[in-house]
């Protein structure tokens, strides 16, 4: 009998044409459901297969079958394709003004000094310093005595001292820790102490508060020359591969032999810090035996280095608590 | 110190170049800190040619010269000098140009012919007193060239700063020395051997040392009969390159003996001597003296004096008395030449405010050796230049002897070892010899005598200095050195500040660093009551500017008024840090302060909302977001308690965060009266943070919990509470009635305004549910909210909306 298969042929190019016309995956669910669902008009066919004599009832079958597949084959085609058409709709339709900023929550920013700290005890603390802390107050003995300057010395005016009650100074420079790190403690070892200092001056180029940087390290045989080639490695971790430093003869009550160093920066020598062998009578002042020990301090002012850093022309700009200086370099 | 390279050049032989002299100083300790060409600035003088000189057609003395100028035309000049005449080089000043005494050049007609210029004598250049004519220039001078370069090199004098130790350093002399050991060559030093004359000095003056310490060694010379006028020009201007301002003769010859040997002298008038008694001695109870600056000053029992039969007539190594004063009517001079001791003359000078050359160089220690040369020097110029006849011999009185180290072994193995280099023994003798260092050998050492004249030299480090600066720094070879490394550590206080800084930072603050002082009205400012301990301050006992006399007991002061600045500059709001120290006063005098940590951030103002985000968060709510954040950098969990002690705080609109029951941070809108103290108007909140309080206390440990891999169910109710409830409150009612299932709850919205009834507020809580070991059923869900909908109702009299 050809009926059934009269009418599936036919039931194909009907879905066929149905599924092709579909315009939305919506309308494709319900095409596709149209033929192929429970009530739809394949399944019809199906049911209809028990009144079939038994040897067109396999052909039958068969057939159905694969109008089946076919059927769910050309809707999942539509499908994809609808689907792309839709993502290719979308994808032509979304317009941003890309020039519109970026949303990130607010930046914050570290002071120069802060940032120049940081860089200079991080290279130290590769090379085995480590960091130790004194008080911004200090004793007279701290900060001048036990580093040899005597009472009375013509070197005290250099350090324009500020004086609190109590018989006490703002540190002038961060040498108390050498005092009070060295007391106490047997050689070898080596440390970093960064901090604020405190001098008694006030112009256009000077600020009565400033930060430094002081490092000293004692064994039995470190030497001047050890002293000059850490220096080298640690101006060219912060100024570049090229540095040039100039070692100048000077005097410090607390190094013999002392020296003032400079760095060679656009085309002058800028002044960078002091250095110098520790003075056996500081060694001894702190219970180290000179004969036995020996080693070199420097400290350097790390305000300065900021200032050659981010060219920043005053020493003023940078405590007068202007937030634009630090938001600019920062 | 000024020097000019002119006059050190009759002392030592100089290099052809200042720059390598300057390179070679500077190595060796002279900071350079100004080289000066000495003399007029002439560069904007040319070269003239005269081609013509002819009569001026209406004044017999005047001439009518053309000349040729290097551009343009030639330019007719009148000239009024005799031996001005045709083919001569001149100097030409034209229109425009300024003379050294100040003239400015203008074309001008002189008796009806306009003169362009003027040719110059060398006194209108400042070059020199010849005024019979115009100067006249070489015959190979280049016409139109600056005038500079057809005259002499001028003299250049370099201002070098000296370093505390080395007095020997201050004076023509030990510069000298220093060229020397640098540079080689010989010394030459000025005659000092004087022609003396009538009775011995003895005859009129005694001296005696009677303070022993303060006074090492006196010599006295004697000059009689001399004419006090003023001194010749070379000896006014050698005294005016050096910055000392000429007198007469007398006085003149002891400064340029200073200038000379670094000897401090002092000319009496001794006549005006009483007694004929030098002393030397302790200033007595309530002793006055007139010093020669015409001040009366009081002396004190440590001040060192010399004193006549009468009393004081000077201030020993600071200034000399007005009584005993060389004048014009002055016949017999003493000539004063001593060694006193470094500190008493320091001690006067500082107490005195009366830091002269003298003192300078005493508190730097003078030549023990070289007090009688001075003495000799100073009585031969004033007879060659005033006249009259040096005294046979000198008077001295000796004091106690100074310290000092006769002879210093050394090491050369010890020498190599400090500095890190392989010198011989005869290379270091060598080097010590060009500091006048007398070098012998002893065994493998070497047996050092240093010369008197450095008082600075006593241990073998002395010594291995001097060797390495005459070697040169530059020459040292660099190394690094092996030392057995142990691990590097950091003090609790330095990582706290760093994770503080890192925090506040990247909570979007700017970091600030202020000075470290409190202006008096602070305390006041901030409300501190009487027995708050931010009132113990640290006084500072000489400060800098009257505002700021205290060291600061807290960071607030120092942000509000940066804020206050920020905000008159800038649109935007302010958001501002600082991490530092702040001081407080120990309860025994004697301590040394207590120095705290603390942290203090300023949120004020408007934020910038950006285009995307939201600018109307009020700045407590930013405050607590900072505060909070700061505390989990550090490691802390904080319990957030309503309200603060803080007195410049908001009573009502400020919290605390605390740690294990310890108050570490308040934070809070600012209270009005310090706002406008401050004169801050914007809405601001501050943050402080004592970071001290953390030092001793274990940050959190935390611990891995499961994370759950079964689904999340979230809940969302908006209730409807009362205004004054309290959003915190009710959520911790909720974390307790949600039960385990519970995972967060949060706050997410708070509404009020339409639609919600007057004196209610609604509020939206999102509470989040979830097991880690299985998945939760609908209904435990259910009811666990209906739970909390329930104690909603009974405890806030809250209803679900």
């Amino acid at each position: 009998m050809a009926g059934p298969a009269r009418n599936l042929d036919e039931l194909l190019a009907e879905a066929e044409a149905a599924l092709a016309a579909a315009a939305s995956v919506p309308e494709l669910t319900e095409t596709r459901a149209r033929f192929l669902g429970r009530k739809g008009s394949l399944s019809g066919v199906l049911r209809g297969l028990g009144e079939l004599p038994p040897e067109e009832r396999a052909r039958v079958g068969q057939e159905a079958n694969r109008a089946k597949e076919r059927i769910e084959a050309l809707a999942r085609e539509r499908r994809e394709a609808l689907e792309q058409e839709g993502r290719g709709r979308a994808l032509a339709e979304h317009r941003l003004d890309v020039t519109l900023p970026g949303a990130a929550p607010p930046r914050g920013h570290l002071h120069p000094v802060t940032r120049i700290e940081r860089e200079m005890c991080a290279f130290f603390r590769s090379l085995g310093y480590s960091i130790e802390d004194g008080p911004e107050v200090d004793t007279d003995h701290n900060n001048f005595g036990a580093l040899n300057f005597p009472d009375d010395h013509p070197a005290r005016d250099t350090q324009d001292t500020f004086f609190v009650e109590g018989g006490h100074v703002l540190r002038t420079h961060t040498s108390n820790v050498q005092i009070r790190a060295m007391t106490g403690r047997t050689p070898p070892f080596r440390f970093i102490a960064p901090g604020r200092v405190y001098r008694h001056d006030l112009d256009p180029t000077h600020y009565p508060m400033f930060h430094q940087i002081e490092a000293f390290c004692v064994d039995e045989d470190v030497t001047f020359a050890d002293l000059k080639g850490t220096l080298y490695a640690f101006a060219r971790h912060l100024f570049g591969p090229d540095t040039k430093l100039r070692f100048r003869a000077h005097f410090f009550p607390f190094t013999e032999p002392s020296a003032e160093m400079d760095f060679w920066w656009k085309d002058r020598w800028l002044e960078w810090g002091g250095c110098g062998m520790i003075h056996p009578q500081v060694l001894r002042n702190c219970g180290i035996d000179p004969e036995r020990h020996q080693g070199f301090a420097f400290g350097m002012g790390i305000d300065r280095t900021a200032m050659d850093r981010w060219a920043i022309p005053n020493i003023h700009l940078l405590f007068e608590g202007d937030a634009r200086v630090v938001e600019q370099v920062g | 110190m000024k020097f000019s390279l002119t006059w050190l050049a009759e002392w030592v032989d100089l290099p052809e170049s200042v720059d390598l002299l300057e390179e070679r100083l500077t190595l060796g300790g002279l900071e350079i800190e100004e080289r000066i060409a000495s003399g007029p600035d002439l560069s904007a003088l040319r070269v003239g040619h005269v081609l013509e000189r002819g009569p001026h057609p209406n004044a017999d003395r005047l001439s009518l010269c053309r000349v040729e100028v290097g551009e343009g035309e030639p330019l007719e000049i009148v000239c009024g000098a005799p031996n001005v005449a045709a083919g001569q080089k001149v100097a030409v000043a034209l229109h425009g140009d300024v003379l050294p005494d100040g003239l400015k050049i203008k074309r001008s007609k002189i008796r009806g012919v306009t003169s362009n210029g003027m040719i110059c004598s060398g006194r209108e250049l400042g070059l020199g007193d010849d005024h019979d004519g115009i100067l006249v220039l070489p015959e190979d001078a280049a016409v139109g060239a600056p005038l500079p370069s057809a005259l002499p090199p001028g003299d250049v004098v370099l201002d070098v700063e000296i370093t505390p130790n080395r007095g020997d350093w201050v004076s023509m002399l030990g510069m000298a020395r220093e060229v020397r050991a640098q540079l080689g060559g010989a010394l030459r030093l000025p005659p000092i051997d004087c022609p003396e004359a009538g009775a011995p000095a003895a005859e009129s003056v005694r001296v005696a040392v009677e303070d022993a310490e303060g006074c090492h060694r006196y010599a006295a010379r004697v000059v009689r009969g001399v004419r006090v006028a003023e001194s010749p020009e070379w000896l006014q201007q050698r005294l005016e390159a050096a910055g000392v301002r000429p007198i007469n003769n007398v006085v003149d010859v002891t400064n340029l003996v200073l200038l000379e040997f670094g000897q401090p002298l002092h000319a009496f008038d001794l006549a005006k001597l009483r007694g004929g008694v030098v002393r030397v001695r302790s200033a007595e109870p309530d002793e006055k003296i007139v010093t020669l600056d015409g001040q009366a000053r009081q002396l004190a029992a440590e001040d060192l004096v010399i004193a006549d039969a009468a009393g004081a007539i000077a201030v020993a190594g600071v200034m000399g008395g007005a009584e005993s004063e060389v004048g014009d009517d002055t016949r017999d001079v003493l000539i004063e030449s001593a060694h006193f001791q470094p500190a008493r003359v320091r001690r006067t000078a500082r107490r005195l405010g009366l830091h002269t050359d003298a003192s300078y160089r005493f508190e730097r220690g003078v030549d023990a050796s070289g007090i009688e040369r001075a003495a000799a020097r100073a009585a031969r110029l004033i007879q060659e230049l005033a006249g009259g006849e040096v005294a046979t011999g000198e008077v001295v009185a000796l004091g106690r002897p100074p310290h000092r180290t006769e002879e210093i072994p050394l090491d050369p193995a010890r020498v190599n070892r400090l500095l890190g280099t392989a010198l011989s023994r005869e290379e270091i003798g060598v080097l010590l010899e060009r500091v006048d260092v007398a070098v012998e050998a002893d065994g493998d050492g070497l047996r050092c005598r240093p010369p008197v004249y450095r008082n600075d030299l006593h241990i073998p480090v002395d010594l291995i200095e001097e060797v390495a600066r005459v070697y040169g720094y530059d020459r040292i070879e660099p190394t690094l050195p092996d030392a057995a490394l142990e691990g590097a550590s950091e003090p609790t206080e330095h990582r706290l500040g760093a994770l503080a800084r890192d925090a506040l930072c990247g909570a979007g603050l700017v970091e600030l660093m202020t000075f470290s002082a409190f202006a008096p009205e602070d305390p006041d400012f901030l409300r501190l009551a009487a027995d708050d301990p931010r009132r113990r301050t640290v006084t500072i006992v000489n400060p800098i500017q009257a505002s700021a006399p205290w060291l600061r007991t807290t960071l607030v002061p120092s942000l509000l008024r940066a804020t206050r600045q920020n905000l008159a500059r800038q649109l935007d709001g302010v958001r501002v840090f600082e991490v530092s120290r702040v001081f407080r006063a120990a309860r025994k005098e004697v301590a040394l302060p207590e120095e705290r940590l603390e942290a203090c951030a300023v949120l004020a103002g408007e934020t910038d909302p950006g285009f995307w985000g939201r600018g109307d968060v009020p700045p407590f709510f930013r405050a607590k977001g900072v505060a909070t954040r700061l505390l989990e950098a550090l490691g802390h969990e904080a319990e957030f308690r309503a309200g603060s002690d803080e007195p410049f705080l908001h009573p009502s609109v400020a919290g605390t965060l605390l740690v294990h029951g310890r108050p570490v941070v308040s934070l809070g809108e600012l209270h009005p009266e310090t706002a406008a103290r401050y004169e801050i108007e914007a809405p601001t909140a501050v943050v402080t943070a004592d970071l001290a309080a953390l030092l001793d206390l274990e940050p959190e440990l935390r611990r891995y919990e499961p994370v759950s891999r079964h689904p999340r169910v979230r809940r969302d109710l908006a209730v409807l509470l009362g205004r004054d409830v309290a959003a915190g409150e009710v959520l911790d009612a909720i974390r307790k009635a949600a039960g385990s299932a519970l995972e967060s709850a949060r706050v997410f919205d708070r509404y009020e305004g339409r639609g919600v009834a007057e004196g209610k507020v609604s509020v939206a809580f999102r509470l989040d549910f979830q097991r880690p070991d299985r998945t939760l059923t609908d209904a435990e869900v259910t009811k666990a909210t209906d739970k909390v909908v329930r104690m909603l109702a009974q405890r806030f009299g809250g209803e679900l909306r």
